[in-house]
Parts: structure tokens; sequence; C-alpha cells
């Protein structure tokens, strides 16, 4: 018996891309063209995330990959999320258009990370593991897995990038509520928080140095292991539910998007709603537009390179081929900390690469701008990253002719602004500054990544 | 003979070790490109040696899934530490006399 009355636009399967496109399965590069150094003499291989996730982020042989039981009684408890056409909107913006948004931020968590957190916390109970350690940006990631390991009574550490957390430090007490241990990062509980402390004391973190001290905790004690919240094809996976709602959702309104627009951290909330649009058109024959927004603080698709790179600053995750802006590259501390990873996944990366999707990029004040906007027109605060979404989407919608057929445009809120209310009120009071890249060390950190590839390039490309 | 004896026999060849070692290595060989069977031995390590990472690991397991025609148990994956090739064909024998059993 289930124990939440089930709507019928919920979905029972996660969309699996792989099986349509199996190119875009992860590779990675050999960790024998690392320098010899030896430090890794003796390291043992040991599984961090269960085997079931694994196996799901390879997996190219089933489309359609079954959603257990027990994690749809839970998805039934805030599933289907609202679809809503913002007319409001559309008329002050005066856009030849239809303006759809799919809304992330209403279960209790506030954002589509909780999609991937009860599923991964599923498995992880699942494989008898007591503890997970996890790095957070913005902090949503950390609240919605925080909460799912209480659901699934699996302890929680969480190491969260200073800048955000001493920005909303209300999301750290959702946490504790939750039950989970939150370290600020860089922290001197690790190595690798204390060597990124030497270099900088004053330093506002980065996921990679989150991550890194993550893994490195997890290393650590047997019965814990580390979970990620973004870039793992299994993530992608997860979020796959947003999608396939939003298409069950369209089809119910008579519509399909031209166009599909969500921020870019490392892709997660990007390819939960984009994916499935994508096999749908495919299906259909249609064509659509997928436009990935990401931070102009950290613009790893429209500036980033090509190429194979770390994803923690301890250096033990596979050596994957993204669009990045190389692992020592440092954000400025912008309020859209989930947009700060240095690189994109795999999975979108290699998608940016065939032009199945597009990017751009917003400053921080634009997407302010947007998200209040959206807020006054449409009674929702987007969360910062959120609004990079609302103002890419203003942008191609004002590129659109004013004459001929409307667009129709599907745009991911991701999540809930409300606990960024302080930001908000500092940019209505002109508080905010423009922050923009820091060239000298967006420069530095792309040349450290070529000579990296460079040395592991070697005798051949990749593997 | 016993019939549950007979039926040991037949379904666990001897000398058994030798076989799964041919086994682990052909599987290293699918997740190592350019991996040749006759590089490799049980001495080396996985990670310092051949390289291997979690996602290759991953696809290891994958590989000796599809070989052993078995399901790989998540609660039994999370407990091991492989250091050595030796490491994996003892976890592959452990395994596939427990399936034959």
């Amino acid at each position: 018996m289930t124990a939440t009355a089930r709507d019928p636009l919920l979905p029972t399967h996660w969309f699996n891309i792989l099986h349509d496109r199996p190119q875009y399965v992860t590779s990675a590069v050999s960790r024998t063209r690392l320098p010899a150094d030896g430090k890794w003499a003796g390291h043992g291989l040991q599984l961090q995330q269960p085997f079931s996730l694994a196996r799901q982020s390879l997996n190219t042989a089933d489309r359609l990959i079954p959603i257990p039981e027990e994690i749809l009684d839970l998805y039934a408890q805030y599933r289907p999320t609202p679809l809503r056409r913002a007319v409001r909107l559309e008329e002050r913006l005066g856009a030849n258009a239809r303006i759809y948004y799919k809304y992330e931020g209403a279960n209790l968590t506030g954002s589509h990370k909780l999609n991937t957190a009860l599923a991964q916390a599923y498995y992880y109970a699942r494989a008898g593991v007591r503890r997970v350690v996890t790095g957070t940006g913005a902090g949503q990631w950390g609240t919605a897995l925080a909460y799912a390991c209480q659901v699934m009574n699996l302890g929680c550490t969480v190491f969260w990038v200073r800048s955000t957390l001493r920005q909303k430090p209300i999301r750290g007490e959702m946490m504790r509520l939750f039950g989970a241990v939150v370290h600020e990062s860089p922290s001197d509980l690790t190595e690798v928080g204390r060597r990124a402390l030497r270099e900088d004391p004053a330093g506002t973190g980065t996921m990679a140095v989150a991550t890194g001290e993550a893994l490195a905790l997890a290393a650590e004690d047997s019965e814990s292991r580390f979970a990620v919240g973004s870039g793992e094809n299994s993530v992608l996976l997860h979020q796959t539910v947003i999608g396939q709602e939003a298409v069950s959702q369209m089809a119910l309104l008579g519509e399909f998007p031209d166009c599909v627009i969500a921020c870019m951290g490392a892709g997660s909330n990007f390819g939960g709603i984009a994916l499935p649009l994508l096999g749908a058109a495919e299906d259909s024959g249609r064509s659509i537009r997928l436009i990935a927004v990401e931070s102009a603080t950290c613009p790893k698709l429209t500036r980033g390179h090509y190429r194979y790179d770390l994803s923690d600053a301890l250096g033990t995750t596979p050596i994957t081929k993204v669009y990045s802006l190389g692992s020592t590259y440092v954000p400025p501390p912008v309020y859209a900390g989930g947009l700060r990873n240095h690189s994109a996944g795999p999975l979108p990366s290699a998608m940016y690469a065939d032009g199945s999707l597009e990017a751009m990029a917003v400053d921080q004040l634009t997407s302010f701008r947007a998200g209040m906007l959206f807020c006054e027109t449409e009674g929702i605060l987007p969360a910062p990253e959120s609004a990079h979404a609302v103002a890419g989407m203003m942008d191609v919608v004002s590129r659109h002719p004013r004459q001929g057929p409307p667009l129709v445009v599907l745009v991911n809120i991701s999540g809930h602004g409300l606990l960024d209310l302080g930001a908000y009120s500092r940019f209505a009071a002109g508080e905010i500054e423009p922050v923009s890249v820091d060239e000298a060390s967006l420069s530095q950190s792309l040349t450290a990544l070529e000579e990296f590839n460079q040395r592991i390039a070697e005798p051949a490309e990749a593997t | 003979m016993a019939a549950g004896d007979s039926s040991e026999v037949a379904v666990r060849p001897e000398p058994h070790r030798p076989l799964v070692t041919s086994l682990v290595f052909d599987a290293l060989t699918v997740v190592i490109p350019g991996t040749r069977v006759e590089a490799l031995n049980e001495g080396q390590e996985l990670y310092a040696d051949l390289g291997m990472d979690s996602l290759r690991f991953a696809g290891l397991l994958i590989e000796l899934e599809s070989k052993l025609r078995v399901d790989l148990d998540d609660e039994e994956l999370m407990t091991i530490e492989l250091v050595t090739v030796a490491d994996l064909i003892d976890l592959v024998e452990r395994i596939s006399l427990r399936t034959a059993k």
C-alpha cells in the first residue's frame, strides 16, 4: 500500500538519455598519466557510491529505469510540481511568447535537489552505509540531503562553501534541524581544507575544496561514504522526473516548448528538465532549443575549455572531459553559490560540445532584476540561481520577432529564494555592486588546465 | 558418488583460480583500453599501477557482472577495498564460488 495518493502525472520511471545517446557515457583518462610521485601507492579502490548508482550512471541499455516504490512514495509527497503559464510576466515584457515555468521550490527543502537526495539516500541506506558526507555550494543540496538522510535514518555531514554559508546562515539551521553536522569549508578537519586555509586564510571557498574535504572525511571512516549532488549521470537521471512531468503537463495544455531554459551549475536541474524534453522532441520529430544559463562570474561553458579535469581538490575523482575554467579557479562570492562550480558535468559538457545545447552567461545584477520582476508578476521569489534562468529567458524572448508565431518557452525555477531575502533586500537597496570575473585568476587557472592536459596527453589522447 | 558431489564438480571446474584470473584479466582489458593480458599480473595495484578510478571500477564491476551472470549486491560491494589485482581475483573467486553453490 502506498503512503500517499499518487497523481497520475507522477513519473514511475527515470528517463535515461544514455540509451538514445550512448556517446555521452562518461569516459576518463587513466590515472597512470598523472605525475608519478608515489603518493597513491597502496591506495585501495573502494566504492563511494552504491553500485546501483554507478550502474545507473553507465547504463546505455534502458531508456526508462523504474523508480523504486519507496522513492515513489516520497516523491508523491511533493510531486508532480506545478507547471504554470507566466501570463502577467508575458504582459509586462510585451513579449511575442507564451512563457511557461516549472516550479521546483515548493517542497520542504526548497529546491529540485530533493529529487536526487531521496533517491541517493535510499540506495546508500540499502547498501548498509551509516553516514553520508558531501560538499555543497548554495546549500540547497546540503539541505535536501540532510532531510533525505533523516528520512532514511542515515547520518549526514555537510562541508559547505564558506562564502554561501556566511551569506545565509539560516539555511545551515535547516540542515542542522534535519540532523546534519555542518562544517564551513575550507576547514581544519582535513588536509585539503588546511592546505586551502594556508594558501588563503580569508578565502571564500570553492566546490572543489568542499568536495575534496567530503571525500577525505569519507575515506577516513569505514561507515561513511561520499555523495554528490550534481554532475554525475545518475544525478541527472533522478532529476528527469522534472522534464517528464513537464512533457505531460504541457501536452494537457496542447503545448510543446520551442525552447527550454535552465540555469547551469554542474547541470542537474538543466538536465532534469531538458533531457526528457529532448527525448520527447526527437520522438515526435520536433526541433527544440536547450539553453543553459550560467553566472558571468563562472562562465565554464561560454569561456571554459573542453578538457580533461579533476572535479575536486583532493584529486581522487575520475579525470573526465568537461567544460572547465580549471579546478584552481576561485569564482567571486556571488549569491548564486550553486553556479560556482568550476566545471559543468561530463554529460552537459558533451552536449555543449556537439551543439545539442546553447549557453549564455548572465551577470548578478541582471539576475536579481529578473528575479524581482518574476516575484512581482508571478508571486514566486526565485533562488538566485533560478533568477539567472529567468534573466536568460527574458533575453531569449526579447530577441524573438514581434511578428509571426509566438515563441513557446519553458523555464525551470529550480528553487525558491526565501532564504535569500537578505540578498534581494540588499539588491533592492542598491547595495550590491557589479561583480565580474577576476581575469588574472581565470587566465592563470586556464593556463594550469592546459598544462595539466599536456602532461596527461601522451601517448593517446584519452581512453 | 553422491548427487550433491557430482553437481559441485559440474559447476566448479578445477583448478578454479586460473579460470577466475583469466576472466578478471579479460575484464581489465575491456575497461582499460590498450592493456594486454600479458602485461597484467596479480601483484599490480589497481589504482597506482593500472590507473583505475571509481568510474573504471564501476565499469569493471559491470563487466564482471555480465561475465559471471550474477547481480552484484550493493551491500557486499560497499564493504570491500581492493588494492591489488590479486584482491580483485579473490573477490571474484568468492562471488563465483557462492554463485555456483
